[in-house]
């Protein structure tokens, strides 16, 4: 950036993140909101349902069956995971946590975060897969 | 309102260059505490709801129309639709917003507004829904 930074850098061309493995990896990352999105209307239409009657609730239930929706669904749960994988390490990059002076090493607090998704889901099957 | 580094050549190197972004840290936090719900519930909450739910995996009664009335149309009902559903929405806007401008789409001051919008929109409807259904 010597005699160049008082002038601005070339517009990149839309396809610059082709050209790096990291670059891809950061795009997919980006990408995961995609099947989320999906996911979030599906789960707005399921309330929507919910609040006009039983019959709805029973119509979107099937609908949530469809092939190509629980694929997306499935598509989503994977895209949730990457999220996860990806998100969990920044934590101790962007908030190093030191308990009585010494730092708590990284592994552990990517651990923990990790616990966290297994304690959601077991609160879950507490709440709904009991029977 | 422009972040400096999201500003395209032609929209005038000085006149938006220097404007002070006041809103940006919201955007920034919204999608951090989206991020965060994303990664911790949300795993779960597509498991059971869009996966073993309508595989029939799940007891029959457990997400029956009565059951999951009562369970959504409450008060921890409107805290689980604002940690799986708003705080993500505006965590895919702002992700969506700075993937259209990575690939060149559309323009960021006008796909700022549509993002954040829509967002915003959808959870006010989706805690709208919650509070309806705790009325009827």
């Amino acid at each position: 950036m010597d005699k160049s930074s008082s002038q601005r850098l070339p517009p990149l061309k839309r396809n610059w993140w082709l050209k790096h493995r990291f670059f891809k990896l950061y795009m997919l990352r980006e990408a995961t909101v995609l099947p989320l999105v999906f996911f979030t209307l599906c789960l707005l239409a399921g309330m929507v349902a919910l609040l006009q009657g039983a019959e709805s609730w029973q119509g979107w239930i099937a609908f949530m069956g469809s092939p190509i929706v629980l694929l997306l669904n499935l598509l989503a749960l994977a895209a949730s995971l990457y999220h996860a994988a990806t998100f969990f390490v920044l934590f101790p990059r962007v908030m190093p946590i030191r308990i009585a002076g010494h730092s708590l090493p990284d592994q552990v607090i990517v651990a923990g975060q990790w616990a966290g998704v297994v304690v959601v889901a077991l609160l879950f099957f507490w709440l709904l897969g009991r029977g | 309102m422009n972040k400096i580094a999201m500003n395209k050549p032609s929209m005038g190197q000085n006149s938006a260059q220097h404007k002070q972004a006041f809103d940006e840290p919201l955007w920034w936090g919204l999608f951090s505490a989206g991020g965060v719900c994303f990664a911790i519930l949300l795993p779960a909450v597509i498991l059971f709801i869009a996966v073993l739910l309508p595989l029939g995996l799940l007891p029959a009664e457990e997400l029956s129309y009565e059951r999951a009335s009562s369970l959504l149309f409450s008060v921890p009902g409107f805290l689980f639709v604002g940690a799986v559903v708003c705080l993500p929405l505006f965590h895919a806007a702002h992700r969506l917003r700075h993937g259209m401008f990575d690939i060149s789409v559309g323009n960021d001051a006008l796909n700022k507004k549509l993002m954040y919008g829509s967002a915003a929109l959808l959870s006010l409807l989706a805690l709208g829904v919650v509070v309806a259904g705790m009325l009827s």
